[in-house]
């Protein structure tokens, strides 16, 4: 199958892989995976002042496709608020890597991990209000 | 299209590979063309395109993953694409660690830790195996399909695991 430019420039140099620290009360780590492939992907964001996100890496074990919607998941997610992190939808995903249909499910595992990490990010904070 | 009915099989996932293979055999030989080289044109189209079936049916029972499959389908149970339940949280952690020594073992080229981690994981997915062969019969088939998810991860990783050690013994062999 052919990919498209966009995700074989991402899926060869893809941005912000790494880790960030899970235990950091400003980091959301969100760990989703594709029953219908096997693809594992974690993409983590440091949240910063005024809820902006100040870092976000990824690691994911799959498809060049699952490798490009994360590494671009990441560099869409510096420098927005979480509230418009929380807008990125998989169709702007497909929209900017041009995804064939049979690869639209790595764009839906990649809003699954966005949504995760904020997710957790969020469920720390309010473990750390109410401890406080 | 029962792939079970089509060579003749129970309807089971528990499958005996050489039964299968000797079936697959027996119905490809009956339906060969030469067999068919008096015959008239609409009894040759038949038997071609049956061929073509007992073909496909026997790719679809022999592969673990595409037997539980079309097990499922024919009980009436979705699976694929939006189907499946999300993999659980801790399953997918001991995944990812997995995938990353598996990272590292090939960013080391230790070929040895990479075959120790393939057959760790073929061990797991027999298990798992075992486990969708009991669930089966039991008739418990739709709280199987997690397990079948799991079995994609499996499946997924020991392919990995293999193509990068096939990798390295090509440039071993080249070097």
């Amino acid at each position: 199958m052919a990919y498209s430019d966009k995700v074989v420039e991402h899926a060869e140099n893809p941005r912000n892989v790494g880790t960030l620290d899970k235990s950091d009360p400003t980091v959301g780590t969100g760990l989703v995976g594709a029953p219908a492939c096997g693809d594992v992907m974690r993409l983590q964001i440091k949240v910063g002042e005024g809820g902006v996100i100040e870092d976000a890496k990824f690691k994911t074990f799959g498809c060049g496709s699952a490798i490009a919607s994360s590494s671009l998941a990441t560099e869409w997610l510096k420098g927005k608020t979480l509230d418009e992190a929380e807008q990125i939808k998989n169709g702007d995903i497909v929209t900017e890597l041009n995804l064939p249909p049979v690869k639209i499910h790595c764009s839906v595992l990649a809003e699954d991990a966005i949504k995760s990490a904020i997710d957790d990010y969020r469920k720390k904070q309010a473990a750390k209000r109410a401890s406080t | 299209m029962d792939p079970f009915a089509t060579l003749g099989l129970p309807r089971r996932y528990a499958l005996d590979l050489a039964v299968a293979e000797k079936a697959h055999r027996e119905l490809s030989r009956a339906l060969h063309p030469d067999r068919y080289a008096q015959a008239g044109a609409s009894e040759r189209r038949d038997a071609l395109s049956r061929a073509v079936a007992v073909n496909e049916a026997f790719r679809t029972v022999r592969d673990p993953v595409s037997r539980a499959e079309a097990l499922m389908t024919l009980l009436g149970i979705a699976v694929g694409d939006g189907h499946e339940p999300k993999a659980d949280p801790a399953f997918l952690m001991d995944m990812l660690e997995q995938r990353e020594a598996l990272a590292e073992a090939r960013a080391s080229r230790n070929a040895v830790a990479i075959a120790d981690l393939r057959d760790a994981l073929r061990a797991t997915e027999l298990g798992a195996q075992a486990e969708l062969a009991a669930g089966f019969d039991s008739g418990r088939a739709a709280e199987l399909v997690g397990k079948l998810g799991e079995l994609r991860f499996y499946r997924r990783f020991i392919d990995e695991a293999q193509a990068i050690l096939d990798d390295l013994s090509d440039c071993a062999s080249t070097a």
